[in-house]
């Protein structure tokens, strides 16, 4: 029983870090459309970024800060200087997929050079570890989840009470008709990936924290993860988001009581395929548009 | 260095039966197969344990088979498995699932399969993998090391030439045609009465068994396979190869598969060399391949040796870059 209370106590953690990227990933993709494989290394190069700045300064918030300025910049640059020239072309969407996972290639590979391959030890100060209800959390982790339901809430504020917010949304339905309708399509568009690459940066910064070392891999490693729990949630889904990796991250942790734990990802994985199989608009979800 | 150049080509060459591959799915149905080395690893898996021997190296060895049957039966084994597998996989991904999704339903898969290949050891030993396997006909032809080099390259270099003429026919026929209807308009080639799904599906398992004979020629040339001889990373370099070639030709395949793989990877192997820095070569040689991807996307969708024209219609973009349609445009004919 205390094993299960364990893993679940983890799963809360590693759900809050799943949550935070999943949002930045599930927003953009259902504003963009475009499935981001360079978001595992936008969140790695946010955590180099927080890596850099622990150099210079002991602020917990100063190395955030710049782990979600790091993700930001890269992933403005990614959009205006690749995606977008190329999505003027109307090109298949498959082919700004392809640019995705090229990026991601060039990314991880560069931190690998500048940065080098080995595991790179980085931990933040925190205070001790504390019990809450049941759970038993270190303060760091605390600091991972009460981050989580700002970014989260902040998200979902700025959706639903912005007029940014209200373009994203329409975007996200259809881009012709926004664009109709006066906005600035290619503007908003540039404003979600900046908005993302914010998060995600964040999100680096915090799995780095969590997990107490980066490596080049380390975003990469878990984008599959970040996907599933978007999926499963449904794309563009701000709660369904915060629900799939919710249940992905304890998925992942209560399974690695019974199984070795390289089959983490596998459990994840299969949520993934079973949820595209049953209910490819997400499980939270009520209708059906990404199904042919 | 005669041999270095003949080991190189030879990888080369099996290199090209990748892109096959991946030309088929890829190239001419326009399915954004991400698993390709899930069925190369599968065929020289199934390869490796069917012409090699038991395992013998103590107690905590172990894969299934080890039958020491003739390489013929390695290549059949490596075929039917692959193609098993592409149907088991495009047949559930392929069914309701959007073009993105598939794609990420691949990546997915591979990823679960090499976990389970990599963490279950009676299968096919987990992260040591199969090994000493005997590289074909080397008992009967009793040749010197370099000698028997050049008749392996032969050797698949012949297999090559098999799927090179079997992917011409594909290519020429009205099925290859039906293939390239689908990619361009999938809505269009169902009005006409095709099955998509179906199309699809078969041109899936194709890809799937032609790399699967890829995998298994791979499994006879390392002599060994282990889950480190398949990273994610490769399938770019396969990709890469498609592009700058020119996707949906098969001589373009052939010039973007040799450009990868002997001049991307083994040039730069040997000319960039940064001192004190062992991974940076390699991280450098995938940076070039990351930057030629894009950079031929946008200079040269088509590829060095775009795909032939069919008749007259208007010219079909490899890479998937059509120009905007206008809206009262009849489907283009299928």
């Amino acid at each position: 029983m205390d094993d299960i209370l364990l893993a679940i106590g983890f799963g809360l953690v590693t759900a809050a870090i799943i949550a935070v990227s999943t949002v930045a990933l599930s927003l953009q993709y259902s504003v963009t459309n475009i499935p981001n494989f360079a978001h595992g290394e936008l969140m790695t190069v946010g955590a180099y970024g927080a890596l850099v700045a622990q150099r210079s300064t002991d602020n917990i918030l100063l190395q955030a800060l710049s782990a979600a300025i790091v993700g930001g910049a890269f992933a403005w640059a990614m959009n205006f200087f690749i995606i977008q020239p190329f999505a003027r072309r109307r090109p298949r969407n498959l082919v700004l997929f392809i640019l995705t996972l090229a990026v991601s290639l060039i990314l991880q590979n560069a931190v690998l050079i500048v940065f080098g391959g080995s595991n790179i030890g980085f931990s933040v100060p925190a205070s001790d570890a504390q019990q809450i209800g049941p759970f038993i959390f270190t303060g760091q982790d605390l600091l991972i989840m009460g981050s989580a339901v700002v970014i989260m809430v902040g998200v979902h504020l700025l959706l639903r009470t912005t007029k940014f917010g209200k373009a994203q949304r329409a975007i996200s339905d259809s881009r012709e008709l926004a664009r109709v309708t006066g906005i600035n399509a290619d503007r908003i568009v540039q404003l979600t990936w900046l908005l993302d690459g914010l998060i995600a940066g964040f999100a680096g910064f915090a799995l780095a924290a969590s997990v107490g070392s980066l490596s080049p891999t380390i975003g990469n490693s878990f984008l599959l993860v970040i996907f599933a729990a978007a999926v499963v949630g449904g794309i563009g889904r701000i709660y369904g988001a915060m629900a799939g990796a919710l249940l992905i991250g304890l998925a992942m942790e209560v399974s690695a009581l019974y199984l070795p734990a390289d089959y983490k990802v596998a459990v994840a994985f299969a949520l993934l395929i079973l949820t595209l199989l049953i209910r490819p608009g997400g499980l939270f979800t009520t209708n059906r548009v990404v199904a042919r | 260095m005669i041999d270095y150049a003949v080991s190189t080509l030879t990888l080369g060459i099996i290199w090209c039966i990748f892109t096959y591959a991946v030309n088929t799915t890829w190239g001419w149905t326009g399915l954004l197969d991400l698993a390709p080395f899930l069925y190369i690893a599968v065929g020289a898996y199934v390869y490796s344990v069917i012409v090699g021997p038991p395992p013998n190296g103590g107690p905590s060895v172990h894969w299934i088979l080890g039958l020491q049957l003739p390489f013929v039966f390695g290549l059949l084994g490596a075929i039917v498995a692959a193609g098993i597998c592409g149907l088991i996989l495009g047949g559930i991904a392929l069914r309701r699932l959007r073009d993105d999704y598939f794609s990420i339903t691949t990546v997915v898969a591979t990823l679960t399969v090499y976990a389970v290949i990599a963490q279950f050891v009676p299968l096919f030993n987990g992260y040591t993998g199969v090994y000493g396997v005997p590289q074909p006909l080397v008992k009967e032809l009793n040749l010197s090391a370099s000698a028997y080099q050049v008749f392996f390259l032969g050797l698949c270099a012949a297999v090559l030439l098999i799927v090179y003429i079997f992917m011409e026919r594909i290519f020429k026929s009205p099925y290859g045609r039906l293939l390239r209807a689908v990619r361009e308009d999938e809505t269009a080639a169902a009005a006409f009465g095709r099955n998509i799904y179906r199309v699809k599906l078969q041109a899936y398992v194709i890809g799937a068994v032609v790399a699967g004979l890829g995998g298994a020629l791979l499994a006879a040339f390392l002599q060994a396979f282990n889950p480190y001889a398949w990273n994610a990373a490769e399938t770019f370099l396969i990709y890469a190869a498609i592009f700058v070639g020119g996707s949906g030709n098969n001589r373009g395949v052939l010039l973007g598969a040799l450009f990868i793989s002997v001049v991307v990877q083994e040039l730069t192997r040997l000319f960039v060399v940064i001192p004190g820095h062992p991974d940076a070569a390699a991280a450098l040689r995938y940076m070039i391949v990351g930057v030629l991807i894009i950079a031929v996307l946008w200079w040269r969708p088509q590829g060095l040796i775009p795909e032939p024209r069919d008749h007259d219609e208007a010219p079909p973009d490899p890479a998937g870059v059509t120009p905007p349609r206008p809206l009262e445009t009849a489907p283009s004919d299928v």
